[in-house]
Formats: structure tokens, C-alpha cells, sequence
């Protein structure tokens, strides 16, 4: 497979601040990328850079083969992108957003209609097609943007956090789009700050201060975790957590409601050190056991690594 | 170019006018407010002005002097003071704007034909009023004389017609009754008709602040199709206003358009395509509706005021104002307004001033054109 996204030593700048810092990434035709890393780690520029609405500082991109430095224009009929703030008319409604962008992207008027009823029951709008877009509900709101960006059928879906500040169940009909069109064959770049969703990825690329730290499958990425993760259901998790997070060999320590997860060196060995404690200092446990890494664990674990 | 995109961005823009009637209502209608307010404003006509007398003479003839220069609605005796500290203390309250104070013997010097000594405090911090009533007493008091003298003159068996040896007949023509709104309210026609032009200076920030430039930039359409599609719904708020406006000056102010209305509009509508064009300019280098309005007023209305001789004569500007007043287009069309309501004159005056606006309006758009991309920062 060709690269359909190809950076090398990409950077921007901005007056005081160097955004993105030397990115080189090559994405191929079909995947599913997720860009994560903490907020201000550069995903928002980088997106921006290959959707062609930021100038390069130094270094190359090209996207479907077209320099981004020439010829960004190029691009456009190909790519759809969504900002990650709203960024529709607000006063027009649903219907008209999608008819303006149809024609901005120049869709032919005989496909107009079925196309438009097509994306409307996709993103589950039919019956608010008359409704102004400031009057729809967040999670709406999305799945609008996100039709738009679909209109004339792009190769290339750029998505800016299209999750964040969306319900749920909004968020899990959203991602079941992006499967579907992913299923379909559009490479589809996404930023997000949820690691349940980097986890839907065909690969993941962590940002960290504007370079591209780790980019690799969520399952490799989850391996390189060093050590274990130990989780514990303790009774007064507080006491729990305060007692456990610092005896020997334990790196991280994160509660998840009121379960304990614990980053070991190794789990083998200090399973059996943490019963002990517990019990010594009578902490009741309801359970404890060496439990699967997950990206969550992975990226805090790769982010503290590289703060220290 | 193509159409469709235009049309597209046209339709979008006129929807957002429409759908918001406060907005609406201030596209359509802020040039008719604005020509009504300051129409008002600029030619309200001084009368009723306070003044006080010191009569230190007290003779029938200060009395009927007295009477002659508060005859008519231009001054009111607003005191007849006894001291120069009544006068100074009611000026100091801004209770009279003058006072006029007649010396001791002042008949009996009218009488022997010498220097007649008459004194007039104004308050200069208004200055407007202050001037008003000297040039009226001064004219009065002049009369007063004239009639004086020749009634001495008379009586001594010498009869003469006039005292004045200049026969000035001054002819005004094209606004015979010099009413300073008949040449302010189509000068002012070219100031309110910028108005469109800081709506289309805002629409573009409007679209930066709101994060929709964002969506629209990622799109196809090129930098000349967005912004004429944009200009195109204020030209047609421009054209409405120029159809409205002649109309209001000619039913509600009474003033006469001697010259052809539809060359009015077809001029009219240069000058604003032109003048869109430097509301366009702002527009683009502005990120915020903030600063776009800050900015429009520093360069559509503040020079508007001050420089395209619509309160004061180009002729008397330094060369480098006139030069620069040049390349604003509301300059050539307070001239163009003028010209066709005042002495209602054709193309063949005014020609230079319709390619003037045009080539003006050609350059702003090209230039926004040229500094407007398609990126974020």
C-alpha cells in the first residue's frame, strides 16, 4: 500500500511557540489513525497542516501526493475535515449546512438528493432536517459537522476531537460511523483525548510537545507498557490506595471509580507483597489480580516517562 | 469562478441577514437613521440667543438702539444688568452667551457725528453662539446708523438714497435660499451610504470569531469566489438604501433632485461597489469583529467626516489631505450627489468622478483579493 500522508520533519511555529516539531509520519490508504497525547501536544496544528489550512514553517507534507506546500488547494475536493469546535451555521438548518457544502465541494446537483437523504439517516438527522444547527443537541451537533465533512465522499477524513463534550451513547454511534466508514476504505486520521476510543484505531500516534513520540498498533503500543498492572477492589479504597501507592516496585497508582489499578515493575512478585500489607494493616479487599494493560495505563505510563 | 459557489456563499449570507431581524433591520436601515439624526444635528438654525444690556446712557435713543438689536427671534434679552459684576456673573453661569453695553453719552455722539462707543462680551467657550450675535448686532447697529445719519442728514435739507456707495446684489444659484441643508444632505448621502461597507468589513470576522472560516476554508471554493459571493447581498442593501434615501431627502426635507435619478443610481451604485470594496480590505486584515469596527470608522467614516469636503472645502485642505481625500470614493461622490441634486448636471460634468470610483473600486477588490488566503494564521 502507497502512503496517502507523508510528513518528514514537519514544523510549525507560531510566534512564540513551535507547535509541531520535526513529525514524520507516513499513513497508508484505509487506515484508522488515532493522533492522541495530552492537550497543547501539537494534534490540533498537525490536523489543520494536512487539511492545507495552516502555512508549513520548515520540512515537507504531502497528502495524495500533492506537496502541501504548493499545492494545498489541490487537496480540498479530496479531504473533508472537521474543526474541533463547532464550526457549521448555526442559523441555517441541518438541511441547508449539507446543501451548502454539497455545493461548495461541487456535488452534482442529481446526486444531491439521494446523497443528502443517504448521510441524514446515517448520522440519524431525518427528522431534524429542518431544524436550525443551533437549536440541535451536542452530540447532533457531531454527527451534522461530521456529515458535512462526508458529502462528497473524501478519501481523506481529518477529525479534530469529534468526541469531546458528547454523551456516551452519542460518542459510541459516532465511532460506529467511523468503523463503518473505515470498513469502506477511508483513511481516516482522528484526533482524541479518550483512550478507549485510540483503542478502536488501526494505529495510534502519541504527541507529546509536538513530536511524534510513539506511533505504533494500540496492541504493540499496550506491550510496551514496562511491568505489570495490579487491580485491586478494596473496601476504604482511599486508605487502600494511600497504604499500597508507596511501598516498593509500584511506578503509577490510579483509582477507576473505586477500583485500584497499580503500575509494578512485576506482578508476580509484588502480588503477593500487597496482600501481605493489606492484610497486615486489616484493609478488607474484595478482590486482587494481575489485570490486562490497557492504552490508558500505556499512555500515562509513556506521558510520566517523558515529563520526568 | 464559478457561479455556483458564489451563489452558494451569497444565499448563506443573505439567510444569516434575514433570519436575525435585529440584524436585518440595522443592515437596512442605519443609512436612513443616520442621514435622519445628523440632518437634525448639523442644521439646527441659531435663534432665541440670551443676552444682556448695560445701559449706562438711558437715553430714547440707547432705548430704541436697544430695541432695534433684540427685535426678531435672534437674540432674547435675557436681563437688563445695573453693574459689570451682573454681567460677568451672569455669564460665568452660562445664563447669557453676550452682553451688550452702551457707553455714557452715547446719543449725545450720535448726534455729533463721532465714534459711537458700544462695547459686546461674548462667551467664547461657545464660540458659535457668541459670533452669531455679534454679527447681528454689528449688522444692526450699522442699520441703526444708517438710519440715524440720514435722518440728520435730512433734516439739514440734504436728501441722499443710501449711505452705502456699493450697489451689491448677490444672485445664489442652485440653492437660492442657502439653506444649509440643501448642500449638507447629499454630502451627507455619501457618508451614510458606507454604512453596507462595515457590514461587509464585519461578515468576514464574523466568520473568524464564530470558527465557520475554519469549515470554509477546507473547502474548494477559491479566495474571489468567497469574497464576492459575500459583497454580493450588501450590494443589493446598498442599491435599496440608494433608492430610499433620495427618496426620504426629497419627501421629508424638501430638497429638489434637479439632475436624472437614474443616473443618481447608476452612479450610486459605483460608488458602492467601490466603497465595499474598502469595507472588503478591512475585512481582511482584521481578525476580530472588534477591530473590524474600530477600523472602518478610522477609514470609512472618520475621513468621510473630515475629508471628503462634505463639512469643509477641499479647497482649503493642505495638498497632502487633498490628495489623499482623493483616493477615497466619497470624496468624488459627494461631489456626484451634489452636483445632480444642487444644479443637476449630466455626465458630461461628471464622468471623471464615475471613472474615478470605478478604478477605486476595481483596485480595493483586487487588493482584497490579493492579501485575503485561504489559511488560519
Amino acid at each position: 500500500m502507497p502512503a496517502i500522508i507523508e510528513t518528514k520533519n514537519l514544523i510549525r511555529d507560531f510566534k512564540k511557540t513551535r507547535a509541531v516539531d520535526g513529525l514524520t509520519l507516513s499513513i497508508e490508504s484505509g487506515e484508522l489513525f488515532g493522533l492522541v497525547g495530552p492537550d497543547g501536544a501539537g494534534k490540533t496544528t498537525t490536523l489543520r497542516l494536512l487539511a492545507g489550512l495552516l502555512d508549513i514553517s520548515e520540512g515537507d507534507a504531502a497528502v495524495l501526493g500533492f506537496d502541501l506546500k504548493e499545492k494545498a488547494e489541490s487537496i480540498k475536493p479530496h479531504i473533508g475535515y472537521m474543526a474541533q469546535q463547532f464550526s457549521l451555521y448555526s442559523e441555517l438548518s441541518v438541511m441547508e449546512n449539507l446543501q451548502f457544502f454539497a455545493e461548495l465541494f461541487d456535488v452534482e446537483s442529481k446526486d444531491m438528493a439521494e446523497r443528502t437523504e443517504r448521510l441524514l439517516t446515517f448520522a440519524g438527522l431525518t427528522e431534524f432536517k429542518k431544524r436550525r444547527a443551533m437549536n440541535l443537541s451536542g452530540g447532533m451537533q457531531k454527527k451534522l459537522a461530521l456529515a458535512c465533512t462526508l458529502i462528497h465522499e473524501p478519501q481523506i477524513l481529518l477529525l479534530d476531537e469529534p468526541t469531546t463534550g458528547v454523551d456516551p451513547i452519542s460518542r459510541r454511534e459516532f465511532w460506529n460511523i467511523l468503523t463503518e466508514l473505515h470498513l469502506r476504505g477511508t483513511t481516516i486520521i482522528v484526533s482524541t483525548p479518550y483512550m478507549d476510543e485510540a483503542d478502536r484505531c488501526s494505529r495510534v500516534g502519541l504527541m507529546y510537545a509536538g513530536k511524534l513520540v510513539e506511533c505504533d498498533t494500540p496492541k504493540n503500543i499496550r506491550e510496551k507498557l514496562e511491568g505489570d498492572v495490579i487491580e485491586i477492589q478494596a473496601g476504604d479504597w482511599q486508605k487502600a490506595l494511600e497504604t499500597v501507592s508507596a511501598l516498593g516496585g509500584v511506578r503509577e497508582a490510579q483509582t477507576y471509580g473505586e477500583s485500584i489499578h497499580l503500575l509494578v515493575d512485576s506482578g508476580e512478585r509484588r502480588l503477593p507483597e500487597i496482600e501481605r500489607v493489606l492484610k497486615k494493616e486489616n484493609l478488607a479487599y474484595r478482590s486482587i489480580r494481575i489485570a490486562p494493560a490497557r492504552m490508558e495505563e500505556a499512555f500515562i505510563s509513556l506521558i510520566r516517562k517523558l515529563e520526568a | 469562478m464559478s457561479l455556483r459557489h458564489i451563489w452558494a456563499v451569497t444565499r448563506k449570507e443573505v439567510n444569516h441577514i434575514v433570519r436575525d431581524r435585529s440584524t436585518l433591520i440595522l443592515v437596512l436601515f442605519t443609512p436612513t437613521l443616520v442621514l435622519l439624526l445628523m440632518a437634525y444635528a448639523l442644521t439646527v438654525d441659531l435663534k432665541n440667543i440670551p443676552v444682556a444690556v448695560l445701559d449706562f446712557d438711558r437715553s430714547q435713543t440707547s432705548q430704541a438702539f436697544i430695541q432695534q438689536i433684540t427685535a426678531g427671534q435672534d437674540l432674547d434679552i435675557y436681563a437688563y444688568a445695573t453693574s459689570m459684576d451682573e454681567i460677568n456673573a451672569m455669564l460665568m453661569r452660562g445664563q447669557i452667551k453676550a452682553a451688550v453695553i452702551i457707553a455714557p453719552g452715547f446719543a449725545r455722539d450720535l448726534q455729533a457725528l463721532k465714534g459711537i462707543p458700544l462695547q459686546v462680551i461674548i462667551d467664547g467657550t461657545e464660540p458659535e453662539s457668541g459670533n452669531f450675535a455679534v454679527e447681528h448686532i454689528v449688522q444692526r447697529a450699522e442699520e441703526f446708523i444708517d438710519d440715524a445719519l440720514t435722518k440728520q442728514l435730512r433734516a439739514q435739507g440734504i436728501v441722499i438714497e443710501s449711505l452705502q456707495p456699493l450697489d451689491l446684489r448677490v444672485q445664489t444659484w442652485y440653492n437660492p435660499d442657502l439653506k444649509p441643508r440643501n448642500a449638507l444632505i447629499p454630502g451627507l448621502i455619501s457618508m451614510v451610504l458606507g454604512f453596507p461597507a462595515l457590514s461587509v468589513a464585519l461578515t468576514l470576522a464574523h466568520e473568524r470569531e464564530h470558527g465557520t472560516l475554519e469549515q470554509l476554508l477546507a473547502t474548494p471554493i477559491t479566495r474571489a469566489e468567497l469574497l464576492l459571493g459575500k459583497i454580493v447581498p450588501y450590494i443589493i442593501v446598498g442599491l435599496f438604501n440608494v433608492i430610499i434615501i433620495p427618496l426620504l431627502s426629497i419627501a421629508w426635507f424638501h430638497i429638489s433632485l434637479n439632475g436624472s435619478f437614474l443616473l443618481f443610481f447608476g452612479l450610486s451604485a459605483i460608488f458602492m461597489f467601490s466603497v465595499l470594496g474598502m469595507g472588503m480590505i478591512v475585512g481582511v486584515f482584521m481578525r476580530t469583529q472588534a477591530a473590524a469596527l474600530a477600523l472602518s470608522f478610522l477609514v470609512l467614516f472618520f475621513p468621510g467626516f473630515f475629508m471628503t469636503g462634505i463639512f469643509f472645502p477641499l479647497a482649503s485642505m493642505p495638498e497632502e489631505a487633498r490628495l489623499e481625500a482623493m483616493f477615497l470614493p466619497g470624496t468624488h461622490y459627494a461631489l456626484v450627489t451634489r452636483g445632480i441634486f444642487l444644479p443637476g448636471v449630466g455626465m458630461d460634468v461628471l464622468w471623471p468622478y464615475a471613472v474615478m470610483m470605478l478604478g477605486l473600486g476595481v483596485v480595493f477588490m483586487a487588493l482584497a483579493a490579493l492579501f485575503f488566503r485561504k489559511k488560519l494564521a
